[in-house]
């Protein structure tokens, strides 16, 4: 009889367990981060000494003492406990954490407490204890014996790899490889070229490559100069709707150079390729996001800023301004990349004319090659002028050998110097041109591209070609 | 008379021998460099390894260098002249270690017995220049790292003991006067960034006197400021280069700060400060108030023999069938590597050998290379420091270093009498590691 019953007992108590079990579980797997509790939670602080304590847990039949909770609830169990008594009281349900006991440690406060007694002994360990666990094979040491272990059967197995390629199995010499890796100095090379703004010789050369792939969108030259002022009027309609060119374009433009440092490289080599297709492939292979959800805010942006201003480089900036309304900013998290996030980073608004002065700057203060100019046996005051239909001519990049027979044709700004230029001089040396007319020159409204104002206004038959 | 030597070596040995004959004191003489010869393999694995002669018996550059240098010593000419054309015969630096060390000792005695040591070392210098980038020196240090602890010996315990030293400082600045090309650092960085709770402002001041150095050392400022930013550590690069020796450096052209905790890295350094003014240095370092000062040589003496040629020699052949040996084991047969670090050591050779410090002034440039053991530096920091032992942490850190490297190299810790840390070749201390604190 007496068996019958503890048998009944022992399978009542199991399914209520199971029960118990059973409706809990949803409410507690969302786990808290750790260090920050539950506030409705009930704070513990034990002493050191407690803590480190192996045997919290004490039955109160017999004095047994435990570890964990749960083993000290199975072990009740054997005692044939009435069915009150081996209810937990409601009191009991409440959640626990605790905090460190160390006063200088940041867990020690109650809004940093940790959950779990043995999360909160392995901390006390880890930070505030003796580390007496050590590794054979890589000595380091641990203060926790499960850390210990969990080490131990990773290490020497694990295998670094390097940018480059190389392999190795020894973490010293991988770090001390990648800090002298060739690897770590072209990615930091190519960051350096693209977000430097100030004393960077290839940024000439990112508006030549721009001005080149924009002119190669349309077919007609005579709108290449009103693309160069407009890039997003181009013909080619995805290309407006890219924000990745924009962003990009912007980029190049924006002073905000450091937080760029991620997006550059992913930005420039789209920029520099083939604009079109290579590019859209680039922006998709990085981020495998669908581009069709794209166009659609973008082109309302495009229709609406576009009308509202003639100069097309602040309709750029206009778009990809760094508005909180903006859509444009929402636009990159569409790609979820980390790295477009950081994209984003734009100059805030700006006037269009503002915008323009320090673009020129970053122009200005690229170095100067004033020894090629002597060369040619030019003075200073020629050079301006040269530099002028030089540049312009230098706008268009490599495509455009056209431009000699305009020089030839043009007024005595373009003399024979220019054709000269012209014929032996390919953009690398245009562009030493381009700089120094940007820094001899000071105060004349200046657009960032490069073509001088003043010669737009001053040499008429070169308007006219257009 | 031991024919045993040299019979199968050819006629030029039979004909060394009956000179023997002839000369009395000679004969006698070689019986004693044959026993001293025994006794300098300490260990007969290292002679059988290398030799390569059946007998595994003793080495005939080792009894052949001696020879001339005594000879050279003796001023006698006929012999001098005999002996650097048997060794020329011999020597190749492509060869076998007896044969490259036949090579380049005898360019160092030739350069001692004509007197031309400064002309030599000059071209060689200027030859080692021509083909030298950063590239070139990038791979050879980091490949020798990878083969021998020869180098990463001294920078873990020293990263180790500084680390320590600077524990809870916020702001840290280490003056690296070494011969590594900053390739300790990498690794303090890293421990830097990841054991600490809170990293540290970190100042980097390296003194360079080495023209080769100096032209590289641009390149290694930006990696060594890419890669802390890598890690996270706020990190300031300053170079100083203007020295043309070590023996100039001053307190004020370090640009120590008074709100930094500063440590101080000697790495192969010490050695090379002109003798007579390596305890000014030491004083100058002192007055720098540094939490830990740490030195590592190799372990040589070339310093205190230097008014005694034989002795003088004797220890650098000493020394160097030690290394050419270590490196031989270490690298693979065709490594260019090695054929690299053989001809710096040439150039050393030729240093200490043949350029007497007589001649010495500015004008000669390059640095001193006279090497001295542990126990004599000890002596000299002394006096201005107080030497601590490595922890325990840091011992069980170099010997897990050790570990990952091929057997034979073993290390020898502290003891009461000395608190050096030894790196050990085949059981012959060949590094020494010390840490000091004021």
């Amino acid at each position: 009889m007496l068996e019958q019953m503890t048998d009944e007992v022992i399978s009542n108590s199991f399914i209520q367990n199971q029960i118990d079990e059973s409706n809990p579980p949803p409410a507690k797997k969302k786990r808290n981060l750790p260090g920050t509790p539950d506030p409705e939670a009930e704070v513990i602080a034990l002493s050191p000494k407690t803590l480190m304590a192996t045997n919290r847990f004490l039955c109160e039949i017999c004095g047994k003492g435990f570890q964990r909770d749960q083993n000290l609830q199975l072990h009740r169990r054997g005692h044939n406990l009435p069915w009150k008594l081996k209810q937990r009281t409601s009191k009991e349900i409440r959640k626990r954490v605790y905090v460190c006991p160390e006063k200088s440690c940041v867990h020690n406060h109650p809004s940093r407490a940790l959950g779990d007694l043995t999360g909160i002994k392995k901390h006390y360990c880890r930070k505030h204890g003796e580390k007496k666990w050590k590794c054979g094979k890589c000595a380091k040491r641990y203060a926790v014996q499960s850390d210990w272990k969990a080490h131990s059967k990773t290490c020497g197995t694990r295998e670094y790899k390097c940018d480059c390629g190389t392999i190795f199995s020894r973490r010293d010499s991988f770090i001390t490889h990648r800090a002298f890796c060739e690897a770590l100095a072209e990615e930091t090379a190519r960051v350096t070229a693209a977000t430097s703004s100030i004393n960077n010789s290839t940024l000439p050369n990112m508006n030549y490559h721009f001005m080149g792939s924009a002119s190669s969108l349309g077919q007609n030259t005579a709108q290449h100069f009103s693309s160069i002022f407009e890039p997003v009027m181009s013909s080619n309609h995805e290309l407006l709707t890219d924000p990745i060119r924009q962003a990009g374009l912007s980029l190049w433009m924006g002073h905000d150079t450091t937080q760029n440092s991620h997006a550059a490289p992913l930005n420039l080599q789209p920029l520099f390729s083939d604009p079109k297709s290579s590019y859209q492939f680039n922006w998709a292979s990085t981020t495998g996001n669908n581009r069709i959800n794209i166009p659609s805010p973008f082109d309302e942006q495009q229709k609406m800023s576009i009308a509202t201003t003639t100069n097309s480089l602040p309709v750029v900036n206009n778009i990809v301004t760094k508005d909180v309304g903006n859509q444009l900013v929402s636009i990159p998290s569409l790609y979820s990349s980390q790295n477009m996030s950081d994209q984003c980073t734009l100059p805030a608004t700006m006037s269009a004319t503002a915008l323009l002065q320090k673009a020129a700057q970053i122009g200005a203060t690229s170095t100067t090659d004033p020894s090629f100019l002597e060369s040619f046996g030019m003075k200073r005051s020629n050079i301006n002028q040269v530099q002028d239909g030089s540049k312009f001519f230098g706008l268009f990049g490599t495509n455009l050998m056209t431009t000699t027979s305009l020089g030839n044709t043009t007024t005595d700004q373009v003399n024979d110097h220019l054709s000269n230029l012209n014929h032996h001089l390919y953009p690398s040396k245009r562009r030493h041109i381009q700089q120094d007319q940007d820094s001899s020159g000071s105060g004349e409204t200046r657009d960032f591209l490069g073509v001088g104002v003043r010669s737009i206004c001053q040499t008429p038959s070169i308007n006219g070609w257009i | 008379m031991d024919r045993v030597l040299f019979t199968h070596k050819g006629t030029q040995f039979l004909q060394y021998d009956t000179n023997e004959h002839e000369c009395s004191v000679n004969g006698h003489h070689q019986v004693d460099m044959q026993s001293t010869n025994q006794s300098s393999l300490t260990s007969t694995s290292r002679g059988s390894s290398e030799s390569g002669e059946p007998s595994g018996d003793t080495k005939w550059a080792s009894k052949l260098l001696k020879d001339c240098a005594k000879a050279i010593s003796d001023k006698d000419s006929s012999k001098i002249h005999h002996l650097l054309w048997m060794l020329n015969e011999l020597a190749s630096p492509y060869g076998d270690c007896d044969q490259k060390l036949a090579s380049y000792f005898l360019q160092a005695l030739f350069c001692k017995a004509t007197e031309s040591g400064q002309r030599c070392y000059k071209t060689l210098i200027s030859v080692a220049e021509k083909s030298h980038s950063f590239d070139s020196a990038r791979k050879l240090i980091l490949k020798f790292q990878e083969v021998s602890p020869w180098t990463t010996f001294g920078h873990v315990a020293s990263n180790g003991a500084i680390l320590e030293a600077l524990e809870g400082e916020s702001k840290v600045h280490i003056i690296d006067i070494s011969n590594t090309l900053c390739t300790q650092w990498p690794t303090l960085l890293e421990a830097m960034a990841t054991r600490n709770d809170e990293t540290p402002r970190l100042k980097l001041t390296v003194v360079v006197t080495e023209n080769m150095v100096r032209s590289v050392m641009k390149e290694i400022a930006q990696r060594m400021e890419k890669f802390a930013r890598l890690m996270g550590v706020p990190f300031e690069f300053n170079v100083v280069t203007g020295l043309n020796r070590l023996g100039g450096i001053t307190k004020e052209g370090l640009g120590v700060q008074e709100d930094e905790a500063v440590a101080v890295n000697c790495m192969g350094a010490l050695r090379r400060v002109e003798v007579e003014e390596r305890g000014a240095v030491i004083k100058m370092l002192s007055s720098l108030n540094p939490r830990v000062v740490t030195v590592v040589e190799e372990e040589a003496d070339f310093s205190s023999p230097r008014n005694d040629f034989v002795k003088c020699f004797d220890e650098s052949l000493r020394f160097y069938t030690l290394y050419f040996e270590m490196l031989e084991e270490s690298f693979v047969p065709t490594s260019n590597e090695r054929l690299m670090l053989e001809r710096e050591s040439a150039r050393s050779m030729v240093r200490v050998l043949a350029c007497d410090e007589d001649h010495q002034n500015g004008s000669f440039g390059g640095d001193c290379e006279r090497r001295e053991k542990g126990n004599q530096w000890s002596e000299r920091l002394k006096e201005n420091f107080t030497q601590f032992s490595f922890s325990d942490d840091c011992i069980d850190d170099v010997k897990a270093l050790l570990k990952r490297y091929r057997a034979g190299w073993s290390l020898v810790q502290p003891q009461e009498n000395d608190l050096g840390l030894y790196l050990t070749w085949k059981d012959e201390p060949i590094v020494w590691a010390s840490a000091w604190k004021p």
